[in-house]
């Protein structure tokens, strides 16, 4: 079985030059308050999609992160390449805005049968030529909190996108789909994340999970919903290894800087 | 409380909204608030030693085991406030208590949306409260794959339908009416919205 690296480099302020896996970001901004470090992953990502009303979230709230500069000069930096959904939550003055400065609109709104964020992902795996799909790496703000339905339709996408890297972030925590196609180890940025942490058999009960790294390891361990799930979990030093019969969903605490 | 309650005097609002008991491993609350509550005669339950289970499990354990006056049948219903949001393990370890206590009715509450368990023993009609929650629903699998579920009272019903991760799950549902109406093979998830007023 293959192994598979994880980092969340994407966190920090500048990304080493020979950091392994070596990854293309994609940015995709969901209708919640805009994370602290939005500008940040912003940065990192080569792609930036709102999907509908995430413009009005950038449009209103990047200048409140740089309260110092005047809010035209940080909206008109902060524009994004694509704005992509059903349109019914994005305002008009955001719209017309952001298409002027000639962000590609796509109107989705005949689509009612996937999220926004379903529209988007599909919009990048589409975009993004096949020989990179293994390097790509998606990271979502603003698709956990707010409507419970929506986080969960949110969580739904990663499970139906399971070969490509997608990372939900909030302002407390990041999340993302261990594939049960490999073996799995993540490299812990102390500086940036943890030490909290989970591993959720989220949709499947696993017969079996193995982990190195944590405070209280699997060891071939039953965990399901209902008996036992790892939550309240701690990582011990920069490695964390992985392995599953199921589909897992690592989180991980983001700490406050 | 007091911020609810702008008009009011603090201290007012403080003793009218006296917890009976706290409870949990007591790494987090302050000493100044520990105090005042154990001063009015709050119970305080130290279970600190305890590090196996989260806060919410040891206050679901100690009202079904413990307290005298609530009735320990169908009648009973834990609401809890502040179960979502906030670090994501947490919340899991949360919706993992529903299940884990899957006889008991447990409610939890965000601003936002409102979940519980529906348990496949039985059928279920949900009577919805327009004035205060709704329209947008959905049903989760979360911990096992459904292989048949049936809803009446949604706009995009399930008629022995497959739910699955990675597959198709039940979400921005819309309940038309006053009557939903679930059966499965599964314990599923159901999730309403509250209503801003």
């Amino acid at each position: 079985m293959d192994l598979m690296h994880h980092s969340s480099t994407f966190l920090l302020p500048t990304i080493p030059l020979h950091h392994r896996p070596s990854l293309t970001y994609a940015l995709v901004v969901l209708n919640q308050t805009l994370p602290r470090f939005a500008p940040l992953l912003w940065k990192h990502a080569q792609l930036r999609l709102c999907a509908d009303g995430g413009a009005n979230r950038v449009f209103d709230e990047m200048p409140l992160l740089f309260p110092e500069e005047d809010a035209s000069d940080v909206r008109r930096r902060y524009k994004p390449d694509v704005i992509n959904g059903d349109m019914d939550s994005i305002r008009k003055e955001v719209l017309d805005f952001y298409r002027s400065l000639g962000t590609k609109i796509i109107d989705k709104s005949h689509d009612q049968d996937t999220t926004d964020l379903h529209k988007c992902i599909t919009y990048i795996w589409d975009f993004a030529p096949d020989a990179n799909k293994s390097s790509l790496c998606i990271l979502v703000a603003g698709a956990l909190g707010g409507r419970y339905d929506h986080e969960m339709g949110n969580l739904n996408v990663l499970y139906c996108f399971s070969s490509l890297r997608i990372v939900l972030l909030s302002d407390d925590s990041l999340i993302y789909l261990l594939p049960r196609t490999h073996h799995h180890e993540i490299h812990i940025q102390t500086s940036v994340e943890g030490p909290h942490c989970g591993l959720i058999p989220i949709g499947v009960p696993s017969r079996s999970s193995t982990t190195t790294g944590l405070q209280w390891n699997l060891n071939n361990t039953e965990m399901r919903f209902g008996g036992l799930i790892s939550s309240s979990n701690i990582v011990v030093g920069e490695k964390v290894t992985v392995q599953s019969d199921t589909d897992l969903l690592w989180t991980i605490s983001i700490k406050k800087l | 409380m007091p911020l609810l309650f702008p008009e009011e005097d603090a201290s007012d609002v403080r003793r009218r909204y006296k917890p009976d008991v706290i409870k949990g491993d007591m790494d987090s609350i302050r000493k100044e608030v520990l105090d005042f509550y154990r001063s009015l005669g709050t119970e305080i339950i130290d279970k600190s030693h305890d590090q196996d289970t989260t806060d919410l499990h040891k206050c679901i354990t100690y009202i079904r085991d413990f307290a005298p006056d609530v009735n320990k049948s169908s009648q009973l219903c834990i609401l809890v406030a502040g179960a979502l949001g906030g670090r994501y393990d947490h919340e899991m370890g949360n919706l993992n208590v529903l299940y884990c206590f899957s006889a008991l009715r447990i409610v939890l509450l965000s601003d936002d949306s409102l979940i519980y368990l529906l348990p496949r023993t039985h059928h279920h009609e949900i009577h919805i409260q327009t004035s205060v929650e709704g329209p947008h629903c959905g049903l989760i699998p979360i911990g096992v794959p459904s292989r048949s579920s049936t809803t009446t009272g949604l706009r995009w019903n399930l008629n022995n339908t497959e739910m699955r991760f990675g597959g198709l799950i039940s979400s921005s549902n819309i309940v038309v009416g006053e009557k939903v109406t679930v059966q499965s093979d599964t314990d599923l998830l159901w999730t309403i919205s509250i209503k801003k007023l």
